[in-house]
């Protein structure tokens, strides 16, 4: 599990003081700071970056909504971001909304006002609303990352990483080579969200990453996978053996 | 024998004049017939053309039309019309073959069937067809009396009698003649029995019966002599003067050749003064054309005028027109005019009345904070922790009275944005309660958030915040110490949820809570000084629960604690 990578564009060194210290707190990684529209740009490129907090005025002048438009208007280049500010004013509002998928925050804020809001861009951006809100789920799931709701904050777990689910009821146990963990979620959504060339059901509590398969032996109804994990496979399933690549 | 012819020739002459007085009364009667037709069928136009053309003794149109409305209308009953007008053309223009053609055609039924045969008798007559004449008299000598509304029986008798006359039928001549001289006498119609005595008297002159005859030649003469017809006149002393010598009587004959030849004079005369009068009448009728073209010259000036009076008028009207288009138009956008100040004077007053509270507020705050700063700093110099806790808790009181200032004249500018969205009560509850955790653990306050994590409603986030803001801080102010508040949604309707704020403080008496829920804002004279925005608060959160179609009341035992209950519109599809 790792922490979410946060990019803060804010042309007021308190105020991003300030963010710093309540993200850093929560276990948030800032990988970068910008003041103004060029290094922003030149920034977001050139870090890892999950998530973007964005003031919408930056010396005076809306470029924070420049930027998200910015970063919108490129295919697969853009992150959830939040929108900060102090005004309120309609006309800006009204330009910032067109930046789909919008969520903002006005300031002054507190350290829930921010969380939630990063929750929310979050949900908005990969369109899995009421997921963090709700008891029942707690997991956002991208291309990329599992974003799972760890007490106040988000953590991300790389989908490479993980080589089965042991789904158990409303829960679904997480293995990766180096941890395991739970998450809250239901089979049908995961199933529906991850990739299904790499995930492969094997049994009715089993999901396999099959790039991390070592064996399957028939026979026992086994799969064996990295890191000395085992599946079980049942006959339901056993098609999988076709679909992966064996040595003949 | 030669005077005789030119006698007999004379009495011909004669004949015409009874036809056409016989017609006068005929054609009179005729007319009325044919325009009585003719209205009769509206739509038949060549008839009515031929009928116009009838009337003005147009013959050869009127042959064109009725000869159009034969060949094109069904109409039954004007083609016996239309046959019967071309024989009266036909014998007006004397071509008798024609006509007899044309009489050939019409029906026997035919009304005028009659009346067309007359006209076909009279015409050969004056063609010297004298049978053909005898046979057209004899058909209409002895028809039944209404027959003879327009036919003139005593005229076909003379006819009749005039016909045999010059086929030397004399027996005959003689009874229709004589016949003719009684229905005459009896009428008294003098020229017509000049006529038919001279036509009798030759006609025994002939026979040499001059006994029977020179009794109906005197009669003749006495007779002429007392009509103003010259030419009568000269006829009938001419036939006298003839009888005279031929009884070679020459003294008397000589009388009556000059009184022939002073009727013949008379008779000159009297074309000369027809000549003179006819002269006069040219004369009459080129000043008329004079004074016609005057009138016409006149008219045309009187046109003139009348155009340029008609133009004047219509320009003047069009200027009137768009006089009073303008007019209306001014009028209109003077009321809008009035509308917009009207508008902007009282948005004026609002500002104005914003701008005072907000100046008296703000200096209230400033001060207030100025004030506490100063304590502040004394507090500091003395070391004094407990004191400045306080203190900056007070302070963040007066800020956030800013706030609500800021917020209510946003509000009323409606410039903020402002955007309802689906969102959970709980978390947002949790949000705004966050800020106030120090100050609840100051005053040790047991607070607790009960709101249902399923429920979710429709606002907008900024201003639902600013409501809670409110209302918490309000339950905090007025709450004692170790107390409790509670936060709690209740699910009673299908469309609304409300959120309830429950303290268990001071409470309020009926009169304030009826107060605070009147909608008119009254700046009230602040009570405690140093704690402002008080009714401010509860007043924008009125204002902006209305905006986010929510519903606000308020449940309060003095002494008790009171209930702040918000309604708000639950997000429907999400159940």
């Amino acid at each position: 599990m790792d922490n979410i990578n946060v990019f803060i564009i804010e042309d007021t060194a308190s105020e991003s003081d300030a963010l710093v210290k309540v993200l850093t707190a929560n276990n948030y990684n800032i990988t970068g700071i910008a003041t103004n529209f060029k290094d922003a740009l030149n920034l977001f490129y050139n870090i890892k970056v999950d998530i973007v907090i964005i003031d919408i005025f930056l010396n005076g002048t809306p470029d924070g909504i420049s930027f998200a438009e910015t970063i919108n208007a490129v295919p697969n280049a853009s992150k959830p971001f939040v929108f900060l500010t102090s005004s309120t004013d309609r006309k800006i509002f009204e330009r910032a909304k067109l930046t789909q998928p919008f969520s903002y925050l006005m300031k002054p804020f507190n350290e829930l006002e921010i969380l939630y809001a990063i929750e929310m861009a979050v949900e908005k951006f990969f369109t899995q609303e009421n997921v963090f809100l709700s008891e029942e789920e707690d997991t956002v799931i991208s291309s990329e990352y599992l974003f799972i709701k760890k007490g106040k904050s988000l953590k991300k777990v790389l989908i490479t990483d993980i080589v089965y689910i042991d789904v158990e009821e409303k829960y679904c146990n997480i293995i990766t080579e180096n941890e395991k963990f739970v998450i809250l979620i239901s089979l049908t959504k995961i199933l529906q969200l991850l990739d299904n060339s790499n995930f492969q059901r094997t049994h009715r509590n089993f999901i396999v990453n099959t790039k991390h398969i070592k064996e399957i032996v028939p026979a026992d109804n086994l799969i064996l996978l990295t890191g000395g994990y085992k599946a079980t496979l049942s006959e339901r399933y056993k098609d999988i053996i076709k679909k992966v690549r064996t040595l003949k | 024998m030669n005077k005789f012819i030119t006698l007999v020739l004379l009495f011909f002459l004669c004949n015409p004049q009874s036809i056409i007085s016989q017609e006068k009364n005929t054609t009179s009667v005729l007319n009325r017939e044919m325009i009585d037709i003719s209205k009769q069928f509206p739509s038949d136009i060549f008839f009515k053309k031929a009928v116009l053309f009838f009337l003005e003794k147009n013959w050869d149109s009127t042959l064109v039309y009725s000869q159009k409305q034969i060949l094109t209308s069904q109409t039954k009953p004007l083609l016996d019309y239309s046959k019967f007008l071309r024989v009266y053309s036909f014998t007006q223009k004397k071509v008798f073959k024609e006509a007899e053609k044309e009489y050939s055609l019409i029906s026997k039924n035919f009304k005028l069937y009659n009346l067309a045969k007359t006209y076909l008798g009279v015409l050969a007559l004056e063609q010297r067809q004298f049978k053909k004449a005898i046979t057209y008299f004899e058909d209409v000598i002895d028809l039944p009396e209404r027959e003879y509304e327009l036919i003139k029986k005593s005229s076909i008798i003379h006819n009749l009698g005039l016909c045999y006359l010059h086929l030397k039928k004399i027996p005959q001549a003689e009874f229709y003649l004589i016949k003719s001289i009684k229905i005459k006498e009896q009428q008294k119609d003098t020229l017509a029995l000049i006529g038919t005595y001279g036509n009798v008297a030759s006609l025994y002159y002939e026979q040499y019966k001059d006994a029977l005859a020179i009794p109906y030649f005197e009669k003749a003469y006495l007779l002429a002599k007392k009509t103003n017809d010259f030419d009568l006149k000269r006829k009938a002393t001419k036939n006298m003067a003839v009888v005279e010598e031929n009884r070679k009587n020459y003294k008397k004959a000589l009388v009556y050749r000059k009184e022939m030849e002073q009727w013949k004079d008379s008779l000159n005369d009297q074309n000369k003064i027809w000549e003179v009068a006819k002269l006069e009448k040219e004369f009459a009728v080129k000043e008329k054309q004079k004074e016609v073209n005057i009138l016409q010259v006149e008219n045309k000036l009187k046109e003139t005028q009348r155009n340029l009076f008609l133009y004047s008028a219509a320009g003047l009207f069009i200027l009137l027109g768009i006089g009073t288009y303008f007019y209306r138009e001014k009028v209109k956008a003077n009321k809008t005019i009035a509308l917009q100040k009207e508008n902007l004077d009282a948005l004026n007053s609002t500002k104005d009345k914003l701008f005072s509270i907000v100046s008296h507020d703000l200096r209230s705050s400033v001060n207030a904070l100025k004030r506490s700063n100063v304590t502040l700093l004394d507090n500091l110099a003395s070391k004094n922790i407990d004191a400045i806790g306080t203190l900056l808790h007070k302070n963040s009181a007066i800020v956030n009275g800013a706030y609500n200032l800021l917020n209510y004249a946003l509000l009323q500018t409606k410039q903020s944005y402002f955007n309802i969205t689906s969102m959970s009560l709980f978390f947002i509850t949790e949000q705004v309660a966050y800020n106030y955790k120090p100050l609840l653990l100051e005053k040790t306050i047991h607070f607790e958030n009960t709101v249902s994590k399923s429920s979710l409603i429709n606002a907008d986030q900024e201003s639902l915040k600013i409501i809670l803001r409110n209302l918490l801080d309000n339950a905090i102010k007025f709450s004692k110490q170790n107390g409790t508040i509670k936060v709690y949604s209740q699910n009673n309707s299908p469309e609304y949820c409300d959120l309830v704020i429950e303290d268990t403080g001071f409470g309020m008496n009926e009169a304030t809570r009826l107060k605070l829920l009147e909608t008119n804002f009254t700046l009230s004279k602040k009570e405690h000084e140093e704690v402002i925005g008080t009714g401010l608060g509860i007043q924008l959160c009125k204002s902006m629960i209305k905006k986010n179609n929510g519903k606000f009341s308020i449940k309060s035992e003095l002494g008790k604690g009171t209930k702040m209950i918000v309604s708000l519109p639950k997000t429907q599809d999400n159940g």
